[in-house]
């Protein structure tokens, strides 16, 4: 964790940001200070090779993907703002509030983590989780001793129990359905994040 | 259940039925004393034994019980001494052709009965549907054990009580060790927060509330009551204020509530073991002295971490030699469900040896053991552990209901009722107010906050049972004159907990709407997502450099997979990562549904089939029909076959758990998983080549050949991965999933003629023999005669004409 807390003045755009995703001052106080101690450089900007530098990370099986779900196509750094929006959709869901017609859809909404859950898996962003995609997210979970053959049934396997209108792939409302009884809400939420 | 839907039917016959069925099972146990009387007169020098030979299991010491007649007639051999002597020619009797001798087999035949009783009454019930369906079988049972209990009282004989060692040593072990092993690991650690405060904090609240307002009560009330001191009163609270896990399971597994609340409730009944212990012997030390200092509640905080925690280690310890046991057990299969229960029970005996918490071992044994067993073990030993578990646990219940309510027709009672029944009504308060101030301050830390109506339930499924009453008989009379007055308000908590609560929930929890459990099975879909999403939060935690729940779930998962997976799994399985080992056992589970269903003799005989199995040549026959083809193709196939036979035969060799036995129910899944794999795969190949220009060797049975061992030309490198090529199964209804497509095609080719004159040929395409719809043809070896099976010996030993291609090679070049 950083060694001081900034204050709330130095953050820039700190009210949007808050409008935006929705934390409170002291969550984007918290990940302002977090921002700041992995960009080691004092750069401003993050780039891929300051979140590579996390160690855990490197040990994750999806840890390039989910570095990569914080830049922008193309792009090779991020300022806080997408950094701290990426964040965003891991909020916790807060019970109670009705979905006031008119707002936009808040970041942390059920719809919006499954959509970011979908865009890991969905490299080429075809809306669709073909094949190869699959079996590409099962390599890397599974690791090296399997055999290609038996990823293959898997892989098939997976999108046929989840494939219903036979396209050999999973489309967004497909892989949805198949989480339904997940309770995401709870699994895409980090308690600290409030 | 389905006994019960399949009853409703005919609803008044059956309790008919039943009726005398129920008079039988009273009508034994009324024979119970006259046995015993009749036993006792037929031989007396069998009857002078010492009394201590017969152990007293069931009976207690209570005087004016079953075992004070021995006693007695004792005491009447002494007028007779000359009789036991040998070779006295005067008395002599004549040889007795048949005789009975009660008293030899008295123990066990008792404990029989009695058993027998529990079961049948548990027939019983589901005999009679409408009487289940409203009352809870814990509350039927109760009630049995008091109609059998009055009846062993109104013949005369004192009724047996629920002994406090036989219920901890023998009744209660068997439930706890089914609830730990089959414990849903995941919701159970994702709320383990939430459980331990409930257990800990609620339960502690609990005591000190009801024995604080208990004493007040006491010096309020001053008829008789006033000589019970804080600490008995303490004592008395902290016995009545621990959930308990058998009465919560018997209610809570017939109303399927929601995972969520099913395990706050029931993890609870089982952590609070731990506290109920410390207090228990705390207050039973201290309860003759009226001070308590400072040292003895530090003394009792270190207690309550030394129990709940060596209690936890010890189980740790055993489940870890189970699991290594479990590893060398691939040459005896048969015993292995024992090491499971043994080790169980001996971490549950050596616990409560050393006054640690006996439940929590066995529940932490069962915990960790897992995984490393079920990996070690074959199927069957892993059906059966699930069945004993299920049967002892089962029995074992009802035993101890029927004994609650037989000891409560026999126990002595004191009935006062201002102590009573403000028990009654502190208990219910004090539940209500420590669920709902312990709730306020867990949601202030949980993502997914518990509703009032959630408390309601978690508040209300607060049962008391047998645990509190076994504890409460363990007390002695020297210090607690009052036991009887505490035993008799245990009792009439436990029963209007049981009964009111008990019956009541069911109509409240669909009254209230409460989300009700989810039967479906989990799918790999889910499997595959929620491990992404794992490693995903994990992911984001170290990202915002928090160190939680994710972080140190993968890092445990991790180490385990490093270390631990590698000394307690046995071979090849150690690296089995989970998934594939899901994905495993579901097909498993499928193919043996699959052939339960008898999806397997359901080949319908006008379709001819192209399939192969896992060629064993020494165990299993194989059935199968091949195409007509042509000579030199003939060979190509035969080579085919045989390459990649070994390789199958190495493959599957690697993925068997257990390679010496061939046991044909596991061969048999494998064959399963193997046909639809190629079922699965077959299909597959036909959406790619029906769009592949035609090849030159058009004919349909060389376009089903080239299909059919595809998989060369699918995967031209020649890894050691291949499964056996010609294994397709087109018009099998057993893999839905897979083929229509494929049966459109073979339907719509001209169904070839039968030519069994082409024996010779080796490879012959024929119409299969409907087999009838019992024999499954995995499961009957030895029918090695069969000519398919001749010719495939043949096709097999024959070495061919021409010298081995390399393997890898594909079967038809491609392009010729």
């Amino acid at each position: 964790m950083g060694c001081q807390s900034s204050h709330p003045s130095a953050i820039p755009e700190l009210d949007e940001i808050m409008l935006e995703t929705g934390f409170s001052q002291a969550s984007v106080v918290r990940l302002y200070d977090r921002f700041q101690a992995l960009d080691k450089e004092q750069k401003g900007y993050l780039s891929k090779y300051d979140l590579q530098g996390i160690g855990e990370l490197a040990v994750n099986p999806l840890g390039d993907r989910i570095i990569n779900a914080f830049f922008k196509e193309g792009e090779d750094l991020t300022d806080f703002r997408s950094f701290i929006r990426v964040l965003a959709h891991f909020r916790p869901v807060e019970e109670g509030k009705s979905n006031e017609t008119g707002r936009p859809e808040p970041m942390n909404s059920r719809l919006r983590k499954l959509q970011f859950a979908f865009q890991l898996y969905d490299q080429d962003s075809d809306g669709k989780i073909s094949r190869d995609e699959m079996l590409q997210v099962l390599r890397l979970m599974v690791g090296i001793q399997v055999t290609d053959e038996q990823l293959v049934c898997i892989a098939e396997r997976t999108i046929q129990e989840a494939d219903q209108d036979g396209d050999g792939a999973i489309s967004f409302e497909e892989f949805a359905t198949s989480v339904e009884k997940l309770n995401v809400e709870q699994r895409m939420s980090l308690r600290l994040l409030k | 259940s389905h006994l019960k839907a399949g009853i409703a039917g005919s609803r008044g016959a059956p309790s008919l039925r039943a009726l005398p069925f129920l008079f039988l099972v009273a009508a034994l146990l009324g024979m119970l004393p006259l046995l015993h009387s009749h036993g006792l007169q037929s031989d007396p020098v069998m009857a002078s034994e010492p009394p201590h030979h017969y152990p007293a299991v069931i009976s207690g010491n209570e005087p004016g019980d079953i075992t004070a007649a021995p006693l007695g007639v004792s005491q009447e051999i002494s007028p007779l001494p000359n009789h036991s002597s040998p070779g006295h020619a005067k008395n002599r009797k004549a040889f007795p052709v048949l005789g009975i001798d009660y008293t030899h087999v008295r123990i066990p035949f008792e404990i029989s009965l009695w058993i027998l009783l529990a079961c049948l009454m548990k027939l019983g019930f589901h005999v009679i549907p409408s009487v289940s369906s409203i009352v809870p079988e814990s509350c039927l049972l109760i009630v049995v054990g008091l109609l059998v209990g009055g009846l062993i009282k109104g013949v005369g004989e004192s009724p047996p009580i629920l002994r406090s060692d036989i219920f901890f040593l023998f009744l209660l072990p068997p439930i706890i060790l089914d609830a730990g092993y089959f414990l849903p690991l995941r919701q159970f650690t994702e709320n383990l927060g939430t459980i331990l405060i409930f257990a800990v904090v609620g339960t502690l609240w609990n005591a000190f509330f009801l024995g604080g307002l208990m004493y007040a009560v006491c010096q309020i009330s001053g008829t008789g009551l006033n000589d019970i001191g804080l600490l008995a009163n303490l004592l008395f609270g902290s016995i009545i204020s621990a959930v308990d896990p058998v009465a919560v399971l018997a209610v809570f597994e017939e109303i399927h509530i929601n995972e969520l609340l099913h395990i706050l409730v029931f993890g609870e009944s089982l952590l609070n073991d731990a506290v109920t212990v410390v207090l228990y012997h705390l207050f039973e030390e201290f309860a003759n002295f009226e001070q308590v200092t400072v040292t003895d509640i530090i003394l009792g905080f270190l207690s309550f971490f030394v129990v709940s925690l060596g209690g936890v280690f010890v189980g740790v310890i055993y489940g870890v030699i189970a699991a290594f046991t479990s590893r060398f057990t691939s040459h005896i299969r048969v015993i292995e469900p024992l090491f499971v229960f043994l080790y169980s029970y001996m971490a549950y005996l050596s616990a409560e040896l050393f006054h640690l918490s006996g439940i929590m071992a066995l529940i932490a044994s069962g915990v960790v053991m897992r995984p490393y067993v079920e990996a070690n073990i074959s199927h069957k030993s892993h059906t059966t552990i699930k069945y004993f578990l299920k049967m002892w646990s089962s029995v074992s219940e009802t035993l101890i209901f029927i004994f609650l309510g037989v000891s409560t027709v026999a126990g002595r009672h004191y009935w006062n009722w201002t102590f009573i029944i403000s028990t009654l009504i502190f208990c219910l308060i004090a539940r209500v107010l420590g669920v709902l101030g312990l709730t306020w301050f867990i949601n202030k830390f949980r993502i997914v906050k518990l509703t009032p109506k959630d408390q309601f339930i978690i508040a209300y499924g607060g049962l008391r049972g047998a645990i509190a009453f076994s504890l409460g008989y363990l007390l002695d009379y020297e210090h607690f004159g009052m036991r009887d007055m505490f035993l008799t308000a245990i009792i009439t908590v436990i029963f209007f907990t049981v009964f009111v609560q008990g019956m009541t929930i069911r109509p409240l929890v669909d009254l209230l709407a409460v989300k009700k459990k989810q039967e479906t099975k989990r799918s790999i879909n889910e499997e595959i997502h929620t491990q992404f999403l794992d490693h995903l939060l994990t992911g984001i935690e170290d990202i915002c450099g928090h160190y939680g729940h994710h972080h140190w779930k993968d890092k445990l998962n991790r180490f385990n997979k490093k270390y631990v997976k590698k000394c307690l799994i046995a071979g090849e399985r150690s690296k089995e990562p989970q998934l594939i080992a899901f994905y495993h056992k579901m097909e498993m589970k499928q193919a043996i549904e699959l052939v339960e269903s008898g999806g397997l003799g359901k080949i319908p005989s006008a379709i001819s089939t192209v399939s192969m199995q896992n060629i064993n040549p020494k165990a299993l026959p194989v059935k199968r029909i091949l195409p007509a083809l042509s000579k030199d193709k003939e060979e190509e196939i035969r080579k085919i076959l045989r390459n990649n036979l070994q390789k199958t035969r190495q493959r599957l060799r690697s993925y068997n758990r257990h390679t010496l036995v061939a046991d044909p129910y596991e061969e048999a899944w494998n064959q399963m998983l193997l046909r639809r794999q190629k079922a699965r795969q077959l299909e597959q190949k036909i959406n790619n080549y029906l769009t592949v220009p035609a090849h030159k060797l058009d004919s349909p049975t060389m376009s089903r050949a080239r299909i059919g061992s595809d998989p060369l030309a699918y995967e031209p490198k020649s890894d050691s991965g291949n499964l056996p090529i010609i294994t397709v199964d087109p018009a099998s209804p057993q893999s839905p999933e897979s083929v229509d497509l494929v049966n459109e095609e073979l339907k719509g080719t001209s169904c070839l003629p039968p030519s069994p004159e082409e024996d010779e040929e080796g490879l012959v395409m024929r119409v299969k023999d409907p087999s009838s719809p019992g024999t499954d043809d995995v499961f009957t070896p030895g029918a090695g005669d069969s000519p398919s099976n001749q010719r495939i010996m043949r096709c097999l030993s024959d070495p061919g004409p021409q010298p081995e291609p390399e393997e890898g090679e594909p079967f038809i070049p491609k392009g010729k």
